[in-house]
């Protein structure tokens, strides 16, 4: 492979080729129902569907197909599997799943882990998938016993004939089950018998994270596997133009150098003894044509086009009134700008990915969110029929959204062919956060025209954005739109009459993509932050005042639980303030109340609290846990985290200057779940830090009066003093 | 290359290696320890804590030089059986999330607790303010500390 083809090709290429089948197209009961053979399995163990397999030992295996990077689908998914299979949890075994179609998410035909959406997008398919094993079961059992069906019942991991209570292990019937015909539309368990669902379960694979066996993709190894490091050119978009491989040749371990796309590769029999090669390697890029990109070009760009009349507009409600027709139709307008910065990923594991390339097949092994695209990519640019490329996916150490992207797997290919050996590829810290596909920035300007008591009539909205769903989703990027980066504002709760939103996608010199919130993160710190701004012009309580103006019920209880569990209404101590903020994203409704006081530009949050509306909560341990995390990150978007660029490059390299939330920073955070149904189910795993960032912009303009509208507030002078 | 002999988890090991080399690398790479996780190579993030004669260190930037005749401990070494105060109260908060900086979370507390066995808020930001959680664990990390104080101290008290 070419060291001249582009990044960008590897990244959307496969998605050109096969995004025609990506969308429109329903799911087919019949692959998940089949079971799924792509790696031979023991001669006594036997598949019921792609989702549960019971050997004559009376092992039950279920499949987890969805990525886990510390979210706990590895856990709650298979629970639902277990819980319609009235399976023994406590002897189940869990096995990461292969890539095939039937585990592709059934909304959109797309094996991922993403969008917040394992959970709301599998629930369904693994009620049937477990009901429809039990019923197999049940079926082979009452064959066994001669006994009418409806005379049997599953429960723990064994059959058992009501009327003689004689039982029959899963394993005894296993191989008589799947020769059944499976029921494609199988009775589900009523939610009154669950005894595993609404419960707290311990992770799966907690034990392994707590003595170090845990395997994390950069923990995988191979017989002979050698080591890559790799530099890709300082400039985003530029390409190496020389470099000499007899400089490092000679240093201990080298193996090779190889060029990949934007970059180059050390090989070599260690990590380490690469890493140091790369060091001395001597090569030259050629970053010409993008070196001019920098944070203040890139404000100016985002600055003309906010100025300019290039708008697509994207909502339209009511009147849809624009923002320059509002001056004389109402008796006030008000207009504010808001700003959220690029960020990086930054997951604690970096970027790695092993992989083994040979004339015939392709496999690799790695933390991947984005497996299908993976196989797509592989598949294409090494000429191999899919059916020769395998993807093995290993626990996750983060996501965050940049494990579905496949750089770094395609990297691992095209060094292994090269070299014709195993390779295990490790970015640097410093290559995880200089080529990272970033969170981009938005800019937000929001008008609305009020009646004489201070409420909405009409608001409209402008956004500027580069895209988001590029690299990960091209299908649902078209030249002037990508949905991503209008979440939270086409479908938002506030009762106001006529609502416009226009949208200019923006094209920039730095690479942009998914990042844990997506559209959500920066749209609603614009709105949450302009109604509190509007709350404050008609002289409300921000609280009395989003009440006024909501009327779905799921978010008037958010709010009310949010409210009453922060002692909103009792009066704050001396020189402590309290900021609020509610919104529904990832079909999950959330609010967070922050408590904090502030003194010389030093903010100390005392608490925050939390309410969140994701459905019925499969598990509630996970659901906190996901949220409180999700606060802290967002203590870092609000208060640290930025990306900068400077001649084409990006400024930060390290956690030195890439700052994330720490210890210092955290308060006592307190998750309330509000009790919702099976019917309505969100997701949890990015909605946490949506609305801790305005809600904490919030609070310190109700300490201080000042309104901060660009994020983060280290530039301007704010900083988080320790919490503890 | 220089041999260089030491103690890890409580068995000795003799191993010829630069003496630049980072215990991180030969840890993961000539061992097969792959619990002590590399995260930032520059001793920020702590996601490969070790103990060194006891002590919390960064093995990403520690080279074998300094490891001569040492004793050296990794989350494998904490106990194969998840009996330590740590695991205890690891496993019964349900810390990790992702799980990937967990090992040297759990370095960094054992020393801890071996240090000051009854932490308060204060000692514990001090004592983990170096050690990076991108899933916001630290609410968990700090309560956890807090049980597994109280586990040792009721072990202590038993035996």
């Amino acid at each position: 492979m070419s060291g001249e083809v582009s990044r960008r090709f590897f990244l959307t290429a496969s998605l050109a080729a096969g995004g025609g089948f990506l969308i429109g197209y329903s799911l087919s009961p019949v692959s998940n129902l089949a079971p799924n053979s792509e790696s031979p399995l023991p001669l006594d163990d036997f598949p019921l569907n792609a989702w549960v397999r019971i050997s004559s030992r009376d092992e039950v295996t279920l499949i987890s197909s969805q990525s886990e990077m510390g979210q706990g689908v590895m856990t709650t998914l298979p629970a639902i599997l277990a819980e319609e299979l009235c399976a023994d949890w406590n002897r189940v075994k869990i096995e990461i799943s292969t890539v095939a179609p039937a585990y592709r998410n059934p909304r959109i035909n797309w094996q991922f882990t993403g969008n917040s959406e394992s959970t709301t997008g599998f629930f369904e398919l693994l009620r049937t998938m477990g009901a429809s094993a039990r019923e197999m079961l049940i079926q082979a059992a009452a064959n066994r016993w001669n006994v009418p069906n409806e005379e049997c019942y599953a429960e723990n991991g064994r059959i058992v004939h009501r009327q003689t209570q004689r039982t029959l292990k899963f394993g005894d019937i296993a191989e008589a089950a799947a020769k059944l015909t499976p029921s494609q539309s199988p009775k589900l368990k009523p939610e009154r018998d669950w005894k595993l669902l609404g419960k707290p379960l311990r992770r799966v694979e907690l034990s392994s994270k707590l003595n170090g066996s845990a395997d994390f993709g950069i923990d995988f190894t191979l017989p002979g596997m050698l080591y890559a490091a790799v530099m890709q050119s300082p400039v985003h978009g530029g390409m190496v133009s020389s470099f000499n491989k007899e400089s490092v040749m000679n240093l201990p371990g080298v193996i090779d150098v190889v060029p990949i796309p934007n970059g180059i590769a050390v090989v070599a029999k260690q990590y380490w003894y690469a890493h140091q090669a790369l060091k001395a390697l001597k090569v030259e890029f050629d970053g010409k044509a993008n070196s001019a990109t920098s944070t203040a070009i890139l404000d100016q760009q985002y600055r003309t086009a906010l100025n300019g009349d290039k708008w697509k507009a994207v909502k339209t409600e009511g009147d849809a009134v624009r923002s320059n027709s509002m001056t004389g139709k109402f008796p006030q307008v008000f207009t504010q700008e808001y700003e959220s910065q690029f960020l990086a990923h930054a997951t604690m594991e970096p970027m790695n990915c092993t992989a083994s390339v040979t004339d015939e097949s392709c496999t690799v092994w790695g933390p991947l969110q984005g497996p299908e695209l993976a196989k797509l990519t592989l598949s294409g640019m090494l000429k191999l029929p899919l059916e020769k490329v395998y993807i093995n996916r290993t626990l996750l150490g983060g996501g965050f959204g940049r494990r579905l992207l496949v750089d770094f797997v395609v990297q691992a290919a095209i060094i292994s062919k090269a070299v014709g050996k195993p390779v295990k590829v490790i970015w640097s810290r410093e290559e995880d956060i200089q080529h990272d596909v970033y969170r981009p920035a938005t800019l937000n300007q929001i008008s609305a025209g009020l009646n004489e008591s201070g409420r909405p009539a009409a608001i409209a909205h402008k956004v500027v954005s580069p895209s988001i769903l590029q690299f990960v989703y091209a299908p649902a990027v078209t030249e002037d739109n990508d949905p991503s980066c209008l979440e939270g504002l086409m479908e938002s709760h506030y009762e106001i009459a006529s609502q416009r939103v226009d949208f200019k996608l923006l094209k920039i010199g730095v690479p942009t993509s998914v990042l844990r919130t997506t559209g959500y993160g920066p749209n609603i710190f614009a709105v949450e932050s302009f109604i509190d701004e509007l709350a404050f012009k008609a002289g409300k309580d921000p609280y009395e005042f989003r009440r006024g103006l909501l009327k779905n019920e799921r978010s008037l209880e958010v709010l009310e639980t949010v409210v009453s569990q922060s002692d909103w209404r009792k009066k704050a101590a001396r020189g402590v303030a309290r900021g609020l903020a509610y919104t529904e994203a990832f079909r999950t409704h959330i609010a967070h109340v922050v408590e904090l006081s502030i003194k010389d530009n030093l903010v100390t949050i005392h608490r925050i609290t939390c309410a969140v509306d994701c459905g019925f909560p499969l598990d509630p341990e996970i659901i906190r846990n996901s949220i409180e995390g999700g606060t802290v990150w967002g203590l870092g978007v609000a208060f640290k985290s930025n990306i900068t660029f400077q001649d084409g490059r990006t400024v930060e390299s390290n956690f030195h200057n890439y700052q994330i939330a720490q210890m210092q920073d955290t308060p006592p955070i307190d998750v309330h779940i509000v009790n919702g149904s099976t019917k309505t189910l969100g997701g949890t795993g990015e909605v946490g830090p949506v609305t801790v960032v305005p809600a904490i912009t919030n609070a310190i303009f109700a300490a201080t009066g000042k309104r901060y509208r660009s994020l983060p507030l280290s530039k301007h002078g704010l900083k988080l003093a320790s919490a503890a | 290359m220089k041999s260089v002999a030491f103690n890890l988890n409580g068995s000795p090991v003799t191993i010829d290696v630069e003496p630049e080399k980072p215990l991180l690398w030969v840890l993961r790479d000539d061992l097969g320890l792959t619990g002590t996780k590399y995260g930032c190579g520059m001793a920020i993030c702590g996601c490969c804590t070790v103990h060194l004669e006891g002590d919390a260190i960064r093995s990403c930037v520690t080279p074998m030089s300094r490891i001569e005749g040492k004793h050296v401990r990794t989350i494998e070494g904490l106990s194969s059986d998840l009996s330590h105060p740590v695991q205890r109260a690891w496993m019964d908060l349900q810390v990790p999330q992702c799980g990937y900086c967990q090992p040297g979370q759990m370095m960094s507390a054992a020393c801890l607790l071996v240090q000051n066995p009854n932490p308060t808020d204060n000692d514990i930001t001090d004592a983990m303010s170096g050690n990076l959680c991108r899933c916001g664990t630290y609410q968990r990390v700090r309560k956890a500390i807090h049980h597994a104080a109280e586990i040792a101290a009721n072990k202590g008290a038993r035996a």
